[in-house]
């Protein structure tokens, strides 16, 4: 169980996640929705630790998360696995080494220096890519391969790392459709299969209808909608996208879903 | 469509408002002060001296004595020229790597620290290697192992700031990535770090190595051991065939100092990618 209580931050004057309070259930595949600047990719930060809290409560378990500091920081960041928009893998470093950065955590010092992986570490970073159907690309290297390939590796470090909780912050806003897909599946997989809690940051209103069974609407720092798919009525989507909603929010426009039909072509 | 001069210079007086008398005095001004400086240095010697000059070309043409001169010494101290800029700047990486890395500021934050590291090596690299040589070859003594030190005191100033401008410029993306995983210190600079940097470093070593090959040339002038010293002492008697020989010695092993770099840069960091 995660517990945000009243979780603050300010950048200068502007408070950039303001009075957050949430309880996320172990397994739970949550969505969070909401303009550009409402503070959805820095309260995903926060819950990493990326980026410390300026007031507020992270609970995980029964444990202050905000006041960790050195080896058990870097121990609750391993737990809480990161999806980047842009990836964020190294970039001339082969696939596989970057799936084994997943357990960087784990590894001593030497080790590390002298960037030497045991046998296991492999098999399990092969395992982690082969489970994304990313295992033939394992040797190259992670800038040579496309958007949606980075993204699949960047989730299959985040496997390797054996996380509880995965945050993905706007994973699939840099894919094409047909990625984004195969992302989001993805994320729905480990979700479901290995009970792994997801938290992710969507732009698109359609994609949070579609993988999440709960969806948390944010604007201005604060969270103005929390629940089922369902209740996002108009007048609440007016509340987290503001007043123009109705004009912006055409969702076949920002949609990523692909029709059946076209999948069916681009499969075959 | 006839030109109405007049009523154009009236309307846009500052079109024609040139300042042509400005730009002749300053004209005039450089060549007066030129001809100042030729007066002052006998610059007329240039001419009567000429000659002398094509005495020693020719000099350097005759190698009709070839076989008497001492070949061993000679490519015996031009391989300790070369040795003397590896060795050098190898070890200026040892210290230079390190010391890039403390000395950049999203390494470690401090601006105290900073400023201290940095002002340290332009204090390395502010003075010439051939001052530094100087100065160990009078701590040291003649040889080799004074050029040695020199070239790997003022080459940890040069490479430490290179390297650390590398670590300042690299993608922070990546670093993120790395510490989202719960990495400490050294697994961000190990594995989001250094595979950005290393290219840089290498070709910037692999560049150092060829420049201070040229260097070490010089070195050699102020008793610093390898080639220079050679060339010194045959210029000093007249030995221009020897000169000659030499100069085409060094010439020869810089060109292939550069194409075996070029060669390993490429190997080892692949050509440049977008």
């Amino acid at each position: 169980m995660l517990q945000l209580v009243d979780l603050t931050r300010r950048f200068g004057d502007k408070r950039a996640v303001d009075r957050v309070s949430l309880s996320i259930g172990d397994g739970e595949m949550v969505g969070v929705i909401g303009r550009s600047g409402a503070g959805k990719s820095t309260l995903l930060r926060l819950i990493n630790r990326l980026i410390d809290p300026s007031e507020g409560k992270i609970v995980f378990d029964g444990t202050d998360v905000a006041a960790l500091r050195g080896k058990d920081l870097r121990a609750w960041r391993a737990r809480t696995a990161m999806i980047f928009q842009q990836f964020n893998l190294v970039n001339r470093l082969d696939v596989l080494t970057n799936v084994m950065c997943g357990r960087l955590y784990d590894i001593p010092a030497p080790r590390v220096l002298l960037k030497w992986f045991t046998p296991t570490e492999r098999a399990l970073a092969i395992q982690a890519l082969d489970r994304l159907g990313m295992a033939d690309v394992a040797m190259n290297r992670a800038d040579a391969l496309s958007g949606g390939q980075q993204q699949r590796v960047a989730i299959a470090r985040a496997l390797m790392q054996r996380p509880k909780i995965v945050l993905a912050d706007e994973p699939i806003a840099s894919l094409d459709p047909l990625n984004a897909k195969l992302v989001m599946d993805a994320l729905a997989d480990i979700n479901r299969r290995d009970g792994i809690t997801v938290l992710t940051n969507l732009h698109t209103l359609d994609t949070a209808r579609a993988y999440c069974r709960r969806i948390i609407g944010m604007s201005a720092g604060r969270v103005v909608y929390d629940g089922a798919p369902a209740g996002l009525t108009d007048h609440v989507l007016r509340d987290i996208y503001g007043q123009n909603a109705h004009e912006t929010l055409d969702e076949r426009l920002t949609s990523t879903s692909l029709p059946t039909a076209a999948l069916a072509a681009l499969a075959g | 469509m006839s030109l109405d001069l007049a009523a154009e210079r009236l309307r846009h007086p500052e079109v024609f408002r040139g300042k042509g008398w400005l730009r002749w005095l300053l004209l005039g001004a450089v060549f007066a002060y030129l001809g100042y400086l030729m007066w002052l240095f006998d610059f007329s010697r240039v001419f009567t001296d000429l000659p002398r000059v094509w005495v020693i070309v020719r000099l350097m043409l005759d190698w009709s004595g070839i076989a008497e001169w001492d070949h061993v010494e000679l490519w015996r101290s031009m391989l300790e020229t070369v040795a003397m800029a590896y060795l050098g700047t190898m070890l200026a990486v040892v210290f230079a790597v390190p010391l890039g890395f403390l000395g950049a500021r999203n390494v470690i934050p401090e601006r105290v620290f900073h400023f201290v590291t940095r002002r340290m090596f332009d204090g390395l690299r502010g003075l010439d290697q051939l001052i530094w040589a100087l100065v160990f070859v009078r701590a040291m003594g003649l040889g080799p192992i004074a050029g040695i030190m020199a070239i790997a005191v003022a080459e940890t100033g040069i490479l430490a700031k290179l390297f650390a401008e590398a670590v300042e410029n690299i993608d922070r993306k990546q670093v993120e990535g790395i510490t989202s995983v719960g990495a400490g210190f050294i697994a961000r600079l190990r594995f989001a770090v250094l595979p950005q940097v290393l290219p840089v470093m290498i070709s910037q070593t692999l560049y150092s190595i060829e420049s201070n090959s040229r260097e070490a040339t010089i070195l050699g002038l102020v008793g610093a051991g390898g080639i220079g010293l050679r060339l010194s002492e045959r210029i000093q008697i007249n030995a221009w065939d020897q000169v000659a020989y030499v100069i085409i010695l060094i010439l020869v092993s810089v060109a292939l100092i550069d194409t075996t770099s070029r060669y390993l840069r490429l190997r080892l960091i692949g050509p440049a990618r977008t």
